[in-house]
């Protein structure tokens, strides 16, 4: 479109506004200047708005592609695979979804996991993952790609992680400005917080949640700003897809009415909110109970009393609302409505109450309530407290997930309550709740990341905003009037601004070199971070050899694939749980636990048979019908993750629930030892035999006796291990993963 | 033409060869053919003969070697040339050839039978071959059993070594139907059972007056074996079904004993017959699987209305379930007749025990309805009954519960929900129609 | 003291009559609406609490069609009624058409809910 000279629009928005565009004729001009001038924004012709919207699209791409890019560290490395436990068992969920279609599914009962009680998975999962992977799937090869289901799994996370820059710009438009937006949409694509769990390969529930979860906000807000019906309906949708894919939506079901509440507190309330809460609330609880393993916990549990609460309370106050502005004015009546709130009120509670005490609405389940008070899970469920993501976050990994954010975000929270409205007041209560689960629980700051990047990005904007238009219009100043003292009558106040300026815009400028300085240093270590840290696979490991050359220690897939090809069909498998997700998908063989960590009995069974002494051991095994027994050891290589170091976990949980099991008697002094001072329970266990067995034979490291553990740094304290019901079935090539085959019973006894 | 000279001499080959093939050891036919003996003495065969002859009568292949003889082998290239072994040679210190107690325990590991006559000499290797199969001798190498009130009467004052012994165990399927009215006669070691092994039967015990002791020396200690504690005889029926009997004398196998009559002391009758050649015919008849031998085929289960097995069976669905036992009478199978034949539907625990009933042919079938539980289940039969082999089945099918529209439907008690939602739709469609034509 | 907070309540009832024969037709058609919904579900309550709840799918779905078209309703009257500032840009077709549309998913989710 050709355009009209443009300073008409005064504010210094994008591109220096030079009357003077070169006229594109001049044959005999240089060629290379005319392209590089046609290429330049003046000779487009464009307007300022379309300028911007070029700006931004393009912006918003390369943002995306970013997103994308950043995350493929682990697939460049290694191959193209799942990682970690989890991810296994949606990949498995995935595959059968898209080899026997969606009823099979949605009904699945599966008997090879959890043997014998088998797992209704159909009714036991979040299924919005693995549909979402699947329509992907089934899309692409409606488009005649043939592609794998692992790939499109292995990649599923990445694109969601560049579709929620794309939310989060959206969402800063809305809170704040298209700039902050845009700084919103540049910091999630790399910020460590989430690439942790969305990196390609970690085909896991909160690769495709954090959009949900964002998405949902988004609409929320957007339905708040506009009171729109058809807004507040699209965000029970998004609700409905968040309750779909991870159990973290109590999380949305929980901050909407306490902002909902904190607007009704301080009067800050319209009719878009109660359009916007009610029309979500009513539709999104409806949507939510489709999902089978949610069942009607929206009205039965106390995690979503408080949605119900505030729907109640929200209809009284409406209500009184609109009677009083019926009446107009009279003070009788407002005494009289007061004691109708009480009423109210008091009938809430005493259903409420009703409700607890007699266990209609369950309380808090373990999960959830160990987030209010930390130093519950460790007394009570020690299933939970186990898992290394769910301690407490040191300073230490707020620094490395966050980085400059980390300050930035106090500075945003500033700007905010600067300008209050809806928006910022739902932004600034997202912040501050996810950011104090972020401190209870480390795997909780993946929650909070969004809403530090977007209030990070509200500082951003407004500081490097303010600093520009400081730059820009001093330089404007000494065009219209002369920098070196002017005489007008403005002149003495022109003067000392004038003075003043050039060290304010100097000043100005050093600030903006500083913040960029500091963007610059923020996406270093994103990038390092992301590459040094959250890339790994964790079902291959790698290490530095003696030359400085990577080895590969890819034992895990080595003992998996044995157990599919050289196993009865229908042999089980008894590990600790961690294992049994990749024993079901990889090996393809019944387990006994897996990480679904839904029966504790179970777990506890196992765990007691590991710590039991042998003949102990081979009567509950006899009793689980397990054929082999699988235990990982770290002993040869110094991997640290192995099934010693989590031992004494197999003792809590094991004792948790058989009294047998008494952890002292694995600790010598309280201290934890497997060498020759260890205690004699913990040499003849069934754990130390399977892991130790022929150990003691065997010279791991330059100068140090045999039977020398690298993990754990001591020489152990059995070496002479008899195994006399089991028998080797098979040991990987670096001694990571050791398969043992319960022997039948005697014949002749 | 030449075709079917061809055919006619192949089929007449077969025709020649079919008696040979008949005559090898199959699970279709248990009861075993050729049998080796070894014999530290060639005596025995001699000696004994009317033991062995009553074998050969029902079709045994007696293989008799000397003990040490070096050409002796259980197996070659992988293949058992025997299908049971008779041990008797006690003074044996090691064995010819490329048997040893591992090649023993093997042979008897991987099915087949075993019988073991130990004596008064006997070495070690026979002691610890019957340590191996949950029996053990007296340690002490010179003492025999010895009893003061039921020895056999005889015209020498003895040392009450010969004893006569009635105590037997108490089952048709290993003596036999019919009763043994003469005491058995017995000189030799006695042995008890190790109690942790649950697969022992001592078939012939001692008085509970008896005791094993030298009896050339005073008894400086109290015996170790008194009682009705030592064992004479014992069978082991292993878990593969293979059949072992230890006996603590060789002479009971003996022409002398079968042909004398026996008096026990204390009692009146003298009986013409000792009852050694019956008790021995017979049980020798359960070692060599004649009797009490089962086998359980045609396990199948199918829903009730249905003929083929499924996959996977569903919460308080109705199945059946049939078996067919049937047991080896030495030269066939007949079907097997009990009434207590019980079927488990077992996960960790039983869910359901039925008594299987019968149609007195071996065909033994029930139904029930699956229970309420979902999960991973098996059906189980475990018979175990004196003197038969064990049947140990065990056959896993998952239970789903119900999918998502198996549930009963159009519940009668819901029907206001049912009529206030409709009720919601009609009003919704007639408050449309109403609002939008509102003058 | 009760019979002042009797003649409080007359005069409250007649206030409350008066100023609400003022509401203009079409909201009141709403309002009885919203009316007959809350009744519905007041006796789908009882009911449940006289004969149990089994199968308490069929009670919420049942219940909550009655709540959520009586919020939808209201919904639109508060964005057709011109009494409010707020929702002066909204033309009334675009809400009664965002009204159809939230009504169309509640019934063919509380379809499937039913059982």
């Amino acid at each position: 479109m050709v355009g009209k000279p443009e300073s008409s629009n005064g504010t210094a928005k994008s591109g220096s506004n030079q009357t003077g565009s070169s006229p594109p004729s001049a044959l005999p001009l240089n060629l290379k200047s005319d392209l590089f001038s046609s290429l330049s924004f003046k000779t487009l012709k464009l307007k300022t708005k379309q300028q911007e919207l070029l700006l931004r699209v393009s912006i918003l791409c390369l943002i995306y592609i970013l997103a994308f890019i950043t995350r493929l560290f682990s697939v460049l490395r290694y191959e193209s695979m799942i990682h970690e436990f989890d991810p296994y068992f949606n990949y498995r969920t995935t595959l059968f979804l898209t080899q026997k279609g969606f009823y099979e599914f949605w009904n699945w009962f599966d008997s090879e996991s959890w043997y014998p009680l088998g797992r209704i998975i159909g009714g036991t999962l979040y299924p919005g993952l693995m549909v979402t992977a699947a329509i992907i799937y089934w899309v692409l090869r409606f488009l005649r790609f043939a592609v794998h289901i692992r790939e499109v799994c292995v990649l599923t996370a990445p694109f969601f992680a560049s579709n929620t820059t794309l939310v989060a710009y959206f969402f800063g438009k809305e809170i704040w400005d298209s700039g902050a937006g845009l700084v919103a949409a540049a910091l999630i694509a790399i910020c460590p917080g989430y690439i942790s769990r969305s990196v390609a390969g970690s085909y896991d529930n909160e690769g495709v949640a954090i959009f949900a979860l964002l998405f949902t906000f988004y609409l929320f807000v957007k339905a708040v700003n506009t009171g729109s019906l058809a807004w507040a309906l699209a965000s029970a949708f998004g609700y409905f897809y968040m309750v779909s894919a991870w159990g973290g939506y109590v999380f949305i079901i929980n901050l909407i009415p306490l902002y909902v509440l904190v607007l009704l507190i301080t009067g800050r309330y319209s009719m878009r909110l109660y359009v916007a809460y009610n029309c979500m609330y009513v539709l999104g609880m409806l949507l939510a109970m489709q999902i089978r393993f949610v069942g009607f916990q929206h009205v039965q549990s106390g995690e979503h009393m408080a949605a119900m609460g505030v729907f109640f309370l929200i209809q009284v106050f409406y209500f009184l609302d609109w009677v009083r502005y019926l009446l107009s004015d009279t003070k009788l009546f407002q005494a009289f409505l007061r004691i109708t709130v009480t009423t109210a009120v008091g009938v809430g509670a005493i259903a409420l109450g009703v409700g607890t005490a007699s266990g209609y609405i369950s309380p808090w389940t373990g999960r959830f309530y160990s987030l209010l008070d930390p130093t519950y899970a460790k007394d009570h469920i020690p299933i939970i407290a186990s898992v290394s993501e769910h301690q407490p976050t040191a300073w230490s990994s707020f620094m490395f997930d966050f980085h400059i954010l980390l300050f930035l975000f106090p500075a945003g929270l500033y700007f905010c309550f600067k300008r209050l409205s809806d928006a910022t007041i739902f932004i600034v209560m997202y912040g501050l709740t996810s950011m104090y689960f972020a401190g209870v629980m480390v795997r909780l700051i993946l929650v909070a990341t969004p809403a530090v990047c977007l209030i990070s990005a509200i500082a951003v904007s407004a500081t490097i905003k303010n600093l520009t238009q400081l730059v820009r219009t001093k330089s404007k100043v000494p065009q219209s009037g002369s920098s070196k003292g002017s005489g007008s009558s403005k002149g003495s106040s022109k003067a000392t601004v004038d003075q003043s300026q050039p060290f304010q815009r100097n000043g100005a400028i050093a600030l903006l070199l500083g913040a960029f300085y500091l963007l610059s240093k923020y996406a270093t270590h994103c990038t390092w971070v992301t590459s040094e840290a959250y890339s790994s696979p964790s079902i291959v490991l790698a290490a530095r050899g003696a030359h400085g050359n990577r080895v590969i220690f890819d034992d895990y897939r080595e003992a998996y694939f044995w157990l599919r090809q050289n196993t009865p069909p229908d042999a089980k498998v008894m590990s600790w749980w961690d294992y049994g997700y990749q024993i079901t998908a990889m090996g393809n063989r019944t387990v006994i636990v897996d990480n679904n960590t839904w029966n504790n009995t179970h777990i506890a069974t196992v765990g007691r048979a590991m710590s039991s002494y042998e003949h102990e051991a081979i009567e509950i095994m006899r009793s689980l019908d397990v054929d082999y027994v699988l235990v990982v050891f770290g002993g040869v290589t110094g991997y640290s993750s192995d099934d010693i170091n989590k031992f004494l976990w197999m003792v809590r949980i094991g004792g948790g629930v058989f009294p047998v099991i008494k952890e002292p008697d694995y600790l010598v002094n309280g201290e934890y030892r497997v060498d020759k001072g260890a205690a004699p329970k913990m040499l003849n266990c069934l754990m130390y035999k399977l892991c130790y067995y022929r150990f003691g034979e065997l010279t791991t490291e330059y100068g140090k006796p045999p039977g020398y553990d690298r993990a754990r740094g001591v020489e152990i304290g059995n070496k002479d291990i008899k195994l006399e019901y089991l028998e080797e079935a098979f040991t990987t090539s670096n001694w990571i993963v050791r398969i043992y085959k319960v022997k039948p019973p005697n014949n002749r006894w | 033409m030449s075709k079917l000279v061809h055919l006619l001499g192949f089929v007449t080959l077969n025709v020649f060869l079919l008696p040979f093939l008949c005559k090898s050891f199959s699970p279709e036919t248990p009861t075993d053919r050729r049998v080796l003996v070894l014999l530290d003495d060639l005596a025995i065969q001699s000696s004994h003969s009317l033991f062995f002859k009553s074998l050969q009568s029902r079709g045994f292949d007696l293989d008799f070697k000397l003990a040490y003889d070096p050409k002796i082998s259980l197996q070659r290239y992988g293949q058992y040339l025997y299908d049971a072994l008779i041990l008797f040679s006690p003074t044996i210190e090691g064995f010819g050839g490329s048997i040893d107690q591992a090649a023993i325990l093997d042979f008897v590991d991987s099915g087949h039978d075993l019988i073991i006559g130990a004596d008064a000499n006997a070495s070690d290797l026979i002691r610890e071959i019957a340590t191996e199969c949950g029996v053990d001798f007296d340690e002490d190498s010179n003492a025999l059993v010895i009893d003061h009130t039921s020895y056999a009467v005889s015209d020498t004052e003895g040392d009450h070594t010969l004893i006569a012994s009635d105590d037997f165990i108490n089952s048709n399927v290993i003596l036999g139907s019919k009763k043994i009215e003469a005491p058995v006669l017995f000189q030799g070691i006695g042995h008890t059972i190790n109690p942790t092994s649950s697969l022992v039967l001592k078939v012939l015990s001692a008085s509970p007056s008896a005791y094993s002791a030298n009896p050339k020396s005073k008894l400086s200690s109290p015996p170790s074996l008194t009682g009705s504690a030592i064992s004479l005889v014992s069978i082991v029926q292993a878990r593969n079904n293979a059949r072992v009997l230890i006996s603590g004398s060789l002479s009971i196998f003996s022409n002398r004993f079968f042909r004398s009559g026996v008096q026990k002391a204390g009692s009146a009758i003298k009986h013409e017959k000792s009852g050694n050649e019956q008790f021995l015919t017979e049980l020798s008849k359960w070692v060599f699987h004649e009797r009490g031998h089962l086998k359980a085929v045609n396990v199948r289960h199918h829903k009730v209305g249905e003929a083929d097995e499924p996959a996977v069976y569903r919460i308080n669905d109705d199945l059946e379930y049939s078996i067919d036992i049937y047991e080896w009478s030495g030269t066939s199978w007949e079907p097997y007749v009990a009434d207590d034949v019980q079927l488990q539907f077992y996960m960790m625990s039983p869910y359901v025990l039925k008594t299987l009933s019968t149609d007195q042919k071996g065909h033994y079938f029930t139904s029930f309805k699956v229970p309420d539980v979902y999960g991973v289940f098996q059906f189980k039969v475990e018979y175990n009954r004196l003197g038969y082999t064990s049947l140990s089945l065990s056959k896993q099918i998952p239970v789903r519960p119900f999918r998502h529209n198996e549930y009963e439907r159009f519940i009668p008690a819901a029907y206001p929900y049912y009529g206030a939602a409709f009720s919601m739709m009609a009003g919704f469609f007639v408050f449309t129609a109403i609002y939008l034509y509102n003058k | 003291m009760a019979r002042s907070t009797s003649k409080d309540a007359q005069a409250l009832f007649q206030s409350l009559r008066s100023a609400y024969a003022a509401t203009p037709t079409n909201l009141k058609i709403i309002d009885l609406y919203v009316v007959f919904a809350v009744l519905t579900a007041a006796i789908q309550i009882v009911y449940m609490a006289i004969v149990g709840s089994f199968p308490f799918n069929s009670f919420l779905s049942g219940v909550l069609s009655c709540i959520g078209t009586a919020v939808l309703a209201v919904c639109l009257r508060i964005q057709v009624n011109k009494d409010n500032k707020e929702f002066k840009d909204l033309p009334p077709e675009r809400a009664f058409a965002d009204f159809v549309l939230c009504n169309l998913v509640l019934h063919l989710v509380i379809m499937n809910f039913l059982g």
